[in-house]
């Protein structure tokens, strides 16, 4: 379903360009420059170098621009404008190959934050779905000798020359090590992580509602947040580190896999690791696995989880398909560990362990208090709401590990829930009081969403039990 | 005593290898023509009689260096590559040669290379042109494009060559990683225009 960029920017109204210019500086100057209909800009050279990072920078500012007009209670006149700025947005966006990837990286991880990105701005790039532009031959062989310090065919015993995969800020290569290994090698587009981090750090006064509100301190704790979020994930030495860490939390006996890391291959802009053989979900619905297929891999899945969490303290926010491989022997393949939070503070995970306790009993009066210290609440009225949809929330998170023999995941029902609980956090803005309590009902969305497709019925609740007596919490 | 035509091929060597090494460690302005000389081993005047200028120094460091990438990047070079990746691979190749200089280089760029010099008669920024010029003709044709490409064609191409030297001599990113970024992004914008027509 995904749209093509021309196609919107067609279907979007026809406006005057000089009213589409928006006020301030420079960005106006270079958008004039840029804008022209001449093919490159003629003149002086100073305009010409200004072309790299700052076409990207600009149509992120506009798109930007467009959405901080969403916030405030624009009349038809003014909306009508705002849908062109996103036009010429758009237009440039159309015309930046892979650095689009920088621009929509911004936007997906602002979507997570809904008092920052309206509803709009996710449904727009859910639908537009942008695909990073590959890297050429060339330029991925420079890179390589940038970052290795050699061409790929002198690094490697082989080297295959198209990308298997893309990756949301490069591309993944198979490739042979001299030691017969076969290894996948994921490679970032070059400067595509500075881009974004001084495009975010630029942009965030631009976002801010003109007007005061209330919510300020809120408002700005979410865009922290979302900054957080984008330098992990540009960080792939970080994120290298991370599934080393993750790989030494398996073993044989689990079935399940994390690649080995080779940092002789791998820097600040490339990950080398095992190649796993493996289908994505998708593939493998596609194959009509059986009931006992399904159900050892949700049982997989959620030791997957439950290990990373309890023995690990570390959570990975990143649920969606494409970060499993379900293997031909029936291991469960774990990859992509760039948005792993660490759970840091014994406070936070002493907290995290009485509420873990109180859920998995599955009454309200236990649930209550520590939900209220969980989420920040008290008694007032003005909570009680709020209170109510985490504890329902919550509930629903940890019904499959209290309720009594094995679970149907596949009950459209139950998933159905928890997407409307999702929203209804959004529409009462309950994501105030923790920034992050989005990213979480994401993640456990993303999580459902999963199992659900794998129409899994299993009983999660002895594997849970099992690893969780590792954290030493009492009655665990 | 007559010096041999040898002899002064090996200072003249000389004085571009100390060259590069003085202007990298002391920095081009604060290093003399003096200076040059004696790391040389020649005389303080007799150094004119090989280079008029330190800025000629540099621009045959540059020539000498671009002509060494010619010979890398035909090795380089695939048979099965595209226009695109090939245009770029002979720009970053030429990149990486002048890596050495990159410190200093930037202003003779702008002097004798630029758009603006036009067809100023120094010949040493002309036969680097030239050449240039010559091997993006040479892979327009190799890609099936045989009518040489017209007067605004190359003029367009040069521009964007010489933006992408004077970005590249700046570049303050991880390994110059965002002149890559802008390379590739004017390579697509020429081809683009130059099969537009
Ligand atoms: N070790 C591997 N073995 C096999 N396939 C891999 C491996 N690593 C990555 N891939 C493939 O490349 C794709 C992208 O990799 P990865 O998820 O790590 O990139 P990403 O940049 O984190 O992407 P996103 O943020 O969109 O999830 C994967 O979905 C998978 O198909
Ligand atoms: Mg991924």
């Amino acid at each position: 379903m995904a749209v093509n960029v021309a196609e919107l920017i067609d279907a979007l109204p026809e406006v005057d360009q000089d009213e589409a210019t928006p006020s301030g500086g420079v960005v106006t100057e270079a958008l004039a420059t840029i804008l022209s209909d001449r093919p490159v800009p003629t003149g002086s050279m100073r305009r010409l170098s200004l072309l790299g990072g700052l076409q990207a920078k600009i149509a992120v500012a506009y798109g930007f621009h467009w959405l901080r007009g969403w916030f405030q209670d624009a009349d038809q006149r003014e909306r009508d404008l705002k849908e062109t700025h996103f036009k010429t947005a758009l237009k440039m966006l159309d015309s930046m190959g892979y650095l689009r990837g920088a621009v929509m990286k911004v936007g997906q991880t602002l979507a997570n934050f809904p008092d920052v990105a309206p509803d709009g701005l996710v449904q727009t790039l859910d639908k537009l779905h942008f695909q990073a532009q590959p890297m050429h031959f060339s330029l991925l062989r420079e890179t390589v000798i940038n970052e290795l310090g050699d061409e790929p065919h002198n690094l490697f015993a082989e080297f295959d020359e198209t990308a298997f995969a893309a990756a949301s800020l490069g591309q993944v290569h198979r490739a042979r090590l001299k030691t017969g290994q076969q290894v996948a090698v994921k490679i970032q587009y070059p400067g595509i992580a500075r881009t974004i981090r001084s495009d975010f750090r630029n942009l965030v006064p631009l976002l801010l509602p003109s007007r005061l509100t209330g919510d300020w301190q809120n408002l700005k704790d979410q865009v922290e947040f979302a900054r957080r979020g984008i330098e992990m994930e540009t960080d792939y030495t970080r994120e290298a580190e991370t599934q080393m860490r993750v790989r030494r939390l398996f073993f044989e006996e689990d079935g399940i896999v994390v690649p080995q890391v080779y940092p002789e291959f791998s820097t600040d802009r490339i990950i080398t690791m095992d190649y796993l053989e493996g289908d994505h979900l998708d593939a493998l619905l596609a194959k009509n696995p059986s009931q006992d297929e399904r159900n050892d891999y949700a049982l997989k899945l959620t030791r997957a989880g439950s290990r990373m969490v309890y023995h690990g303290r570390m959570n990975n926010v990143d649920v969606h398909a494409g970060n499993y491989l379900f293997m031909p022997d029936g291991r469960l393949g774990l990859i992509d560990f760039g948005c792993v939070i660490r759970i840091e503070s014994d406070a936070m995970w002493e907290l995290y362990g009485r509420l873990h306790r109180a859920m998995m009993t599955g009454e309200d009066s236990s649930i209550r208090e520590v939900m209220m210290e969980w989420q920040q609440l008290t008694d007032s009225p003005s909570d009680a709401e709020h209170l109510r949809l985490s504890t329902e929330f919550g509930k629903l998170v940890w019904k499959p590990y209290y309720s009594p023999g094995p679970f149907d995941y596949g009950d459209r029902e139950y998933l159905q829930r928890g997407i409307d609980l999702m929203a209804e956090h959004m529409k009462n803005r309950c994501t105030r009081s923790h920034p992050t309590n989005l990213m979480q009902a994401r993640w456990h969305v993303g999580w459902w969403m999963m199992f659900y497709r794998l129409g899994a019925i299993i009983d999660p609740a002895p594997i849970v039990n099992e690893e969780t007596t590792v954290t030493g919490w009492e009655g665990c | 005593m007559r010096v041999s035509a040898k002899t002064k091929e090996a200072t003249r060597q000389k004085v571009l290898q100390v060259s590069q090494d003085l202007f990298n460690s002391e920095g081009f302005r604060e290093t003399t023509s003096r200076d040059l000389a004696k790391a040389a081993g020649i005389a303080a005047g007799t150094i004119f009689n090989y280079f008029p200028t330190k800025e000629a120094i540099v621009l045959q460091l540059v020539c000498d260096a671009l002509e060494n990438a010619e010979a890398t990047f035909n090795r380089r070079v695939r048979p099965e590559s595209t226009l695109e990746e090939d245009l770029f691979l002979y720009v970053s190749t030429g990149l990486r040669q002048l890596q050495p200089m990159r410190g200093f280089v930037g202003p003779a760029f702008e002097t004798h290379l630029g758009p603006a010099c036009g067809g100023d008669a120094n010949e040493l920024g002309d036969r680097i042109r030239t050449s240039h010029v010559e091997m993006v003709s040479g892979l327009l044709s190799k890609h099936g494009h045989d009518e040489p490409p017209t007067a605004v064609h190359l003029q367009m191409y040069w521009l964007l060559y010489t933006g992408v030297l004077a970005f590249w001599a700046k570049d303050q990113s991880r390994k110059q990683e965002d002149t890559l970024a802008l390379l590739d992004q004017s390579i697509k914008m020429f081809v683009n225009w130059y099969l537009a027509g």
